[in-house]
Formats: structure tokens, C-alpha cells, sequence
């Protein structure tokens, strides 16, 4: 073990850690500047959302292009309560838990189905969510959208709003951290792991891969209302724009970015979906999105595992290992051993093995 | 009468539309095994340079034809240099690859020409036609008559040619294909090769009607994914047809269905999805993959 | 003439090591055996030649070094390579086998009569010739295993465990057909089998494999007079 983690493994060496996060927290806002501030909160919106997606893509294993869905249904679940003067707890309860049932019952439809299929049922979902959106003008606003503002700071807090903000993201982001961190450290994760590498192995084990897709879409769809609900906090107004297609590619990309598969990786996914556009529009707005494909094919190619596994793919570059001398060639191609994405979670054989080779060699 | 056989024409050719980009996917699917997400994007890259070429003097059909060359080349290139390291991997993670890719290429796209909406030719007059009663517009039969020509051809070659049968070997059995000498990765290019230049024709007949912009193809392309899934990905007639009964269907169910009327219309292939795959989970007219522990 | 030589060859799987020196050689036009228990790196050994597999030590063929190269550049010299999964296209025609096996050629007459010649040597192929290659039975798709490899007209042949899955009477078929083949083309064998009898009645010289290491050399009587090889490989 290296020495860091040694350092680690002292008990109060981490429960000083938590201390010293925790007072830092509670008073950044209060120190920072309002952009600052504003911007932590919107990472703190997305970085929910896109937990949510890796409980369910990074960790399961199964792809959804529609968490946004998700996210938007918070967001209009969150609207209608403030608008009909709900608690506010109530109105985040609502926000997480309507989302929550909607993806369990979408889960228990889809969940048989075979990968491709998955994908398009949760593809279906901001492409016929938008619409859908625009239609249901009396709940939704049409295309005009919503506002409901509730989130200004309450008189004895003595804060200002965008400190106020900050706060509530930062005490739910944190909850739902905690919360998906257990989750996937415990026996539900071992589950999404074996039902990641190989459900037929799955299955040998008593593991259900059905039941654990649906509860892994279940959990992203309640983090996707969590983030609605934490977005109408930040922005105030929800319209069909928010549940657009193109923002669930855009959380993906920032899942895979940040690390598939790692609790970690979630945060600095969100920090990536609000930071690196917020740069490049500021430079040329039509930049944005060539620089989000560079950026997501480069971390594909170098650091498959995300930006959450640099530490430790710096630490294997410095500690060459001995090149074997001979490996297996495909079809005359020579492949280097693949990472997948969420590569830290896998522990399969490595790539390239005999199966492989044998699949290919029909009569 | 004359609206259904209307609808009907229409919906035949953007179903056609829907046809050749489906084609184009599960060409690259049964050649390299991934599903290329980044197909409608690259088919709308292919329409820029056409209208490019146009803005250069050259005959609106010139620069189609140019535009299919120059896609076959991309997509070749493609193929080799990004694709070819995930080929054989993990599913998930070519998904996310040729998503990547459609978000490089609709930026390029953005980045030259902006998210303005550009007119772009038609290849065909802008007459409609009188049949039984119907306005039928010469651009739809255009279409329709074009995508069904490329398809004749696409499969000539692949049952009467010898590179055609390399590329059926490649793709069923490239470790065979290998050991006859064929040159496989050159073979995968090609396979990539024809895609791109498949979705270029369907860009570049769509464009007049769409107007060119970055996002043009990207609902098409769900179209496009639900056709192969309905028609089962290893069949290519399956996802023509399925295409077009998708195409047929959403016009249809738009004007004579009020419920779905025309903004949710896109309603109609991911429910023609459901149903196929409850029926039959492996497509209309795919083979069970058996998959082995 | 020696068509081919391996000098202390080496291969890994990942990294496990798999074969730990293995030599032999076959000369133009000869028929040589790889024997050996499973598990000894008989199969590794041919993907090693072919270039399914990435190998260290020396591989030459023809005067040419092949170490590294692909299995599309093995084939160009005049490697067929039947390997263990057959190397056919199950989705292909039996006629589209053929036609892929003979792939690099350009001579259409030739190849018309390198067919004939197939159909000739395997005539249940000849009735077969439009189904596909998955419907036929083992002992054809063997055939037609060989039948491709054939097509390309290479110098050097190499089946890997032909026998495998076939009842006794069809794998004596097949390696009379593979015998008549090498007289009537003076084609070079290298032939991995497990069945040691129908090994030797193919082959002039074997080469014996234990953990990935060739042990012991000698021709087809030397091996077959041996206490070892028959205990372990003859029954007794």
C-alpha cells in the first residue's frame, strides 16, 4: 500500500478530513464572490444529476440518454408546488419522488430489454418529453415555461440570495453524496457491479439483473428530481428547454469525463458540465461544442477511467512494468488492452483473452 | 383519398430518409459492431460541403457527388483513426465513442457555419403532380426513386462482387476473413467508407426541406435507430422497411390521430418500438443471437 | 529445402506464458506433426506462425522472417491456416467459401479448376455447394475448412486438430483426402493432432510439445517405436 493511503486509513486522520471539509463548506459561501457562489451552486445542480447517471450507466451498466428527463421533471414538479404554495420541504419530497415513481415505472417496462433498446426507450424520453412539455401548457407553462421564485433568502438568515443558494445545494448535494457513496459501497453496489460485467453471471448468483436495473433506474430518476428540484433553487424558472435532448448527451459526456463508475468522479463531472462551457462561451459561443467532442474523444482515448483516474494513472506510468513479450492479435489488428469506461469498478480478464478470440473463429 | 395517398407519398420519403441513414447504420454495425450515433451528424457534415461546393460554381448535382466522395473518404479516415481502437470492446463504451463524435462533428459544423439556418438547392423541381386525386410532390418521388436506386446498388454489390463478398466475410467472420488474406482493416474502412457516403445522399436530398443547420439529422436519427431496432440490426432490408413504414405511419397518425396531432407525432416510432420488441424481442426480421457465458 | 524453421519461439497470453521455446522445422513439401497434450501449445503454436498471435524467438518462412507479422501477410506468402474454429464463414455459401479462400488470386481459371479440383477431392461439397456453411455437418465443414485454405494454392498447410469432433470413420476420410491432397500437389503439411495414430499416418517427422516447450523430434517410425509416445499417445 502507498503511503497515502496508509495515511488514509487512520480513522481520525479521515474523520479530520470530514471536519475540515465541512468548515470549509459552511463558510465558503460567505466569503466568496456572487459569480463564485452561483457557479458552485449550478455544479452542485448538475453534479446530482449526473451521480444519478452513474448509479445507473457508470456502476449498472445500463446507458441512459435521458436523465435530463429527469432533471426537468424535478424542475416542473418543483414549479407547481411553489406556484400552489407547498412547504418547501414537501415541494423537494414531491420533486424527488414523482421523478423516482416515473423511472421505476418506465424501469419496470424496459428493463428486459436488450442494450440498444434500453438506450432508445431512455432516448424517448427528452425527445417526446419536450413535446410533451409544450403541450401540457396548463401544468407547464407551454414553451414559455415557469417561474417560481422561492428561493430568495428569508429575512432571518441575514444572507444574500446567492449565499442562501449555496447552502441548500450544498446541504442536499451533500446528503445525496453521502447517500450514493453507502449505496454503492454496500451489497447494492456488488450487485450493479456483477450485474455490469456479466448478468448471466449474475443470474448463476442469485442476483437479479432485472430487479437491480430497475432499482439503479429507479435511484437515477429520484437524483434527477433531486437536481430539478436543486436547479429551480439555483435558476428560478423551468421551461421545455431544460429537458432537451442535448442536454442528456452533455451529461453523459460529463459522466464519462468526470469517471464512470466513481462517486468522485460525479462531482468533478458536474464541475465540468458548468465550468468548461461557461469558459468557452465566454471565448467564442460557437466553440463550445467542437471543444466538448475534443475533449470527450481525448479522455476516451488517454484516460478512459476519466479525470477521477489521473492519480492513479500517473502513478502506473511511474512504475514501468516489464512489456510481455508476446499478446494476442485480432483479425490483424493489434489491440492494446481496453479500458471501458468505469474501468476502476471492472474486474474481469483482461481484454484480448481466448474467449474472445474463440467467439470470432466460427465454422 | 387524396390526403391519405398524399400522406403516404410524403411519408415514404422521408421514410426514405430515415431508410439510408438506417442502412448506413447497420452497414457500420455489421462491419465494425458498434451503433454509430454520430451518423446523422456526419451525413449533415457531408451536406455543408456539398452546399460548399455549390457556393464554388459547381452544379448542384456535381457537388453532391463530390460531397459522396469526400464522405467516403471521411468516414474511412474515421474509421481508422478514432473508431478502430474500440472496435471488439465494451459496448457502452462505443456508444459513448460515437457520441463523442457527434458532438465533434455537429461543432465543426457549428463552429464554420453557425446555427443559422441555411437554404440549401433542391435536386428536384418544386412541382407537385396530380395522381388519383392526390398533390404529390416531385421532390418526395424524387426521393423516394433516388434512395431505392442506391439500394439496388448497394446490394449488387454486396452479393455480385468480390468486394462486396470481402465485406460480408469482414463482417461475419473477420478472423476467417484474415486467414483468406483479406485485408481487414482496410475492409472496416470501407464499410465506414460507404456509410458516411450512404448518409450523405440523405443528407443532401433532406436539406432542401429541412434547411441545413448543425442539428438538422439529429431526429432523424432516432427514426433511423428505431428502424433498425424494429427491423432487427443484422438485416438491412428489415430496416428499410421499417423505415418506411415508420415514415408512412407518423404522417399518417399526425393528421387522423388528434391526440398525437402533429407536434407529438414523434410519438409514433417509439411506439411501434414497444410493441415489435414485446412481440418479437430480436426484431421483425432478425436472427436470436444466442449469447454464450 | 526448409519452408519453414522456428527457433525457440515464445508466446503470451497476457501474462501467462504459454510457449517456452518451441523448435522445429518443415521442409518443402513435407508433412510434419505437432503432438502433444492439451494444454501444450500445439494451437498456439500455429496462431504463432499465422500471426494470430504476437511471438519472441524466430519464425522463418521461405527465407522470409514472419515473426510479427499478420495473419492477412502470412496468407500473401503462402500460409493457410485451418485453424481450430475451422476458418470458415458459416453465413457464406459453400461456393462463397471458396471463393473468399481464393481471395488473393487473380487467375479466374485457375481457380475455376481449383475448384472443380475441391469438389473433386470432397465430393459431398459438390452436392452441397449452395447451402451454408453453418448447415453442413462436422466432418463437411471440415472439408470445406480445408477446401478454403486450399484455394489460396499456398506452399504450407496447417491444420489444427482436423480430427476434432468427428466421428472415427469421417476423420479417416478426411485425412485420406488431406493424404491424396499432398501427394497430388506436393503441398508442405503441419499438422497439430491429438489422435497420434492419424497423425502418423500422415505425417513424415513430429515434433512433440509438453508445456510449451518442444521435447522430443524424430520421424513418424522413430516416434511411433518409442515406450513414451506410445504409453501416452498410442494407448499403451
Amino acid at each position: 500500500m502507498s503511503r497515502t493511503a496508509d495515511f488514509l486509513a487512520h480513522r481520525w486522520v479521515r474523520l479530520a478530513i470530514v471536519l475540515i471539509v465541512i468548515v470549509v463548506l459552511a463558510i465558503l459561501p460567505l466569503v466568496l464572490p456572487v459569480f463564485a457562489n452561483q457557479t458552485l451552486t449550478r455544479i452542485g445542480v448538475y453534479a446530482v444529476a449526473v451521480l444519478g447517471l452513474n448509479v445507473v450507466m457508470g456502476y449498472t451498466g445500463v446507458v441512459s440518454l435521458g436523465q435530463i428527463f429527469f432533471v426537468g421533471l424535478g424542475a416542473y414538479v418543483t414549479a407547481y408546488g411553489v406556484v400552489n404554495d407547498w412547504n418547501i420541504v414537501l415541494v423537494f419530497v414531491a420533486a424527488c419522488v414523482f421523478s423516482g415513481i416515473v423511472g421505476l415505472v418506465i424501469a419496470l417496462a424496459a428493463a428486459r430489454l436488450g442494450g440498444l433498446a434500453i438506450a432508445m426507450v431512455t432516448i424517448a424520453l427528452p425527445i417526446i418529453g419536450v413535446p410533451l412539455a409544450k403541450r401540457l401548457s396548463d401544468v407547464t407553462g407551454g414553451s414559455q415555461g415557469v417561474s417560481a421564485r422561492f428561493s430568495d433568502a428569508p429575512d432571518w438568515t441575514g444572507l444574500y440570495n446567492d449565499q442562501w443558494q449555496l447552502y441548500i445545494v450544498i446541504l442536499i448535494t451533500a446528503i445525496a453524496f453521502v447517500a450514493g457513496r453507502n449505496l454503492v459501497r454496500g451489497k447494492f453496489g456488488r450487485a450493479f457491479a456483477i450485474v455490469k460485467e456479466n448478468e448471466a453471471v449474475a443470474v448463476s448468483m442469485g442476483v437479479s439483473p432485472y430487479r437491480y436495473k430497475v432499482l439503479a433506474f429507479t435511484i437515477a430518476a429520484l437524483f434527477g428530481g433531486a437536481s430539478g428540484f436543486l436547479y429551480m433553487v439555483a435558476v428560478q424558472y423551468t421551461s421545455p428547454e431544460t429537458l432537451s435532448f442535448s442536454h442528456s448527451i452533455s451529461l453523459v459526456a460529463a459522466m464519462v469525463i468526470g469517471g464512470a463508475g466513481s462517486i468522485v468522479g460525479s462531482l468533478l463531472g458536474g464541475v465540468y458540465y458548468v465550468l468548461v462551457p461557461q469558459a468557452t462561451n465566454a471565448i467564442d459561443p460557437n466553440l463550445t461544442t467542437i471543444s466538448q467532442g475534443v475533449i470527450l474523444l481525448v479522455i476516451l482515448f488517454v484516460l478512459p477511467g476519466g479525470l477521477v483516474s489521473l492519480p492513479r494513472v500517473i502513478r502506473r506510468l511511474a512504475r514501468r512494468a516489464r512489456p510481455p513479450a508476446g499478446g494476442i492479435q485480432e483479425e490483424g489488428t493489434v489491440r492494446p488492452p481496453s479500458e471501458g469506461i468505469g474501468e476502476e469498478r471492472q474486474a474481469g480478464p483482461p481484454a484480448g483473452g481466448t474467449e474472445r478470440e474463440e467467439r470470432q473463429g466460427q465454422a | 383519398m387524396g390526403t391519405f395517398l398524399q400522406l403516404v407519398v410524403d411519408g415514404l420519403a422521408t421514410g426514405s430518409i430515415y431508410a439510408a441513414l438506417a442502412l448506413a447504420i447497420v452497414l457500420v454495425n455489421q462491419s465494425t459492431g458498434m451503433i454509430n450515433f454520430a451518423q446523422g451528424g456526419m451525413a449533415v457534415l457531408s451536406a455543408y460541403i456539398a452546399y460548399v461546393l455549390t457556393g464554388w460554381g459547381v452544379p448542384l448535382i456535381l457537388a453532391i457527388v463530390g460531397a459522396v466522395v469526400v464522405s467516403f473518404a471521411l468516414g474511412a479516415v474515421v474509421e481508422r483513426l478514432l473508431v478502430r481502437r474500440f472496435e471488439g470492446g465494451d459496448p457502452d463504451t462505443a456508444i459513448v465513442v460515437t457520441i463523442g463524435l457527434l458532438t465533434l462533428v455537429t461543432g465543426v459544423c457549428a463552429w464554420i457555419w453557425g446555427y443559422n439556418n441555411i437554404l440549401f438547392p433542391s435536386l428536384f423541381p418544386l412541382d407537385t403532380v396530380d395522381v388519383l386525386g392526390a398533390v404529390v410532390s416531385i421532390r418526395s418521388i424524387g426521393t423516394i426513386l433516388t434512395i431505392v436506386v442506391i439500394m439496388v446498388l448497394l446490394q449488387v454489390l454486396f452479393i455480385g462482387t468480390k468486394l462486396g463478398l470481402a465485406l460480408r466475410a469482414v463482417s461475419f467472420n473477420p478472423q476467417s476473413a484474415a486467414l483468406s488474406g483479406l485485408p481487414v482493416g482496410r475492409l472496416l474502412m470501407v464499410g465506414w467508407g460507404l456509410a458516411a457516403a450512404l448518409g450523405a445522399v440523405a443528407g443532401a436530398l433532406v436539406a432542401p426541406e429541412l434547411t441545413l443547420t448543425p442539428g438538422m439529422l439529429d431526429t432523424s436519427l432516432v427514426y433511423a435507430l428505431a428502424a433498425v431496432i424494429i427491423g432487427g440490426l443484422n438485416s438491412p432490408i428489415g430496416a428499410v422497411v421499417a423505415a418506411w413504414a415508420i415514415g408512412v405511419l407518423e404522417n399518417l397518425a399526425s393528421v387522423y390521430i388528434p391526440l398525437i396531432g402533429h407536434d407529438l407525432k414523434v410519438v409514433v416510432p417509439f411506439i411501434l418500438v414497444f410493441v415489435v420488441l414485446i412481440l418479437r424481442p430480436q426484431g421483425l426480421f432478425g436472427r436470436k443471437v444466442v449469447v454464450r457465458v | 529445402m526448409t519452408l519453414l524453421e522456428l527457433t525457440d519461439v515464445t508466446a503470451f497470453y497476457g501474462p501467462v506464458q504459454v510457449l517456452d521455446g518451441v523448435s522445429l522445422e518443415v521442409p518443402d513439401g513435407g508433412a510434419v506433426g505437432i503432438l502433444g497434450a492439451n494444454g501444450a501449445g500445439k494451437t498456439t503454436t500455429l496462431r504463432a506462425i499465422s500471426g494470430m498471435v504476437r511471438a519472441g524467438g524466430r519464425i522463418v518462412f521461405d527465407g522470409y522472417d514472419i515473426r510479427g507479422s499478420r495473419p492477412e501477410q502470412t496468407a500473401h506468402l503462402g500460409i493457410a491456416h485451418v485453424p481450430e474454429g475451422r476458418g470458415t464463414v458459416g453465413q457464406f455459401t459453400v461456393r462463397e467459401n471458396l471463393r473468399m479462400g481464393a481471395y488473393l488470386r487473380r487467375d479466374r481459371r485457375g481457380i475455376a479448376e481449383d475448384v472443380e479440383y475441391c469438389l473433386d477431392l470432397f465430393p459431398q461439397l459438390r452436392e452441397r455447394i449452395s447451402s451454408h456453411g453453418g448447415m453442413l455437418s462436422g466432418g463437411e465443414q471440415q472439408m470445406l475448412a480445408i477446401a478454403r485454405a486450399f484455394m489460396a494454392k499456398p506452399r504450407l498447410l496447417m491444420l489444427d486438430e482436423a480430427s476434432l469432433g468427428l466421428a472415427p470413420g469421417t476423420a479417416k476420410t478426411v485425412y485420406e483426402s488431406i493424404r491424396r491432397l499432398r501427394l497430388e500437389t506436393g503441398i508442405a503439411l503441419l499438422v497439430v493432432e491429438q489422435n497420434a495414430n492419424l497423425a502418423f499416418s500422415l505425417v513424415d517427422t513430429a515434433t512433440v510439445l509438453e508445456t510449451g516447450r518442444s521435447v522430443l523430434t524424430g520421424t513418424s517410425a522413430e516416434l511411433k517405436g518409442m515406450d513414451e509416445i506410445r504409453r501416452a499417445y498410442l494407448g499403451g
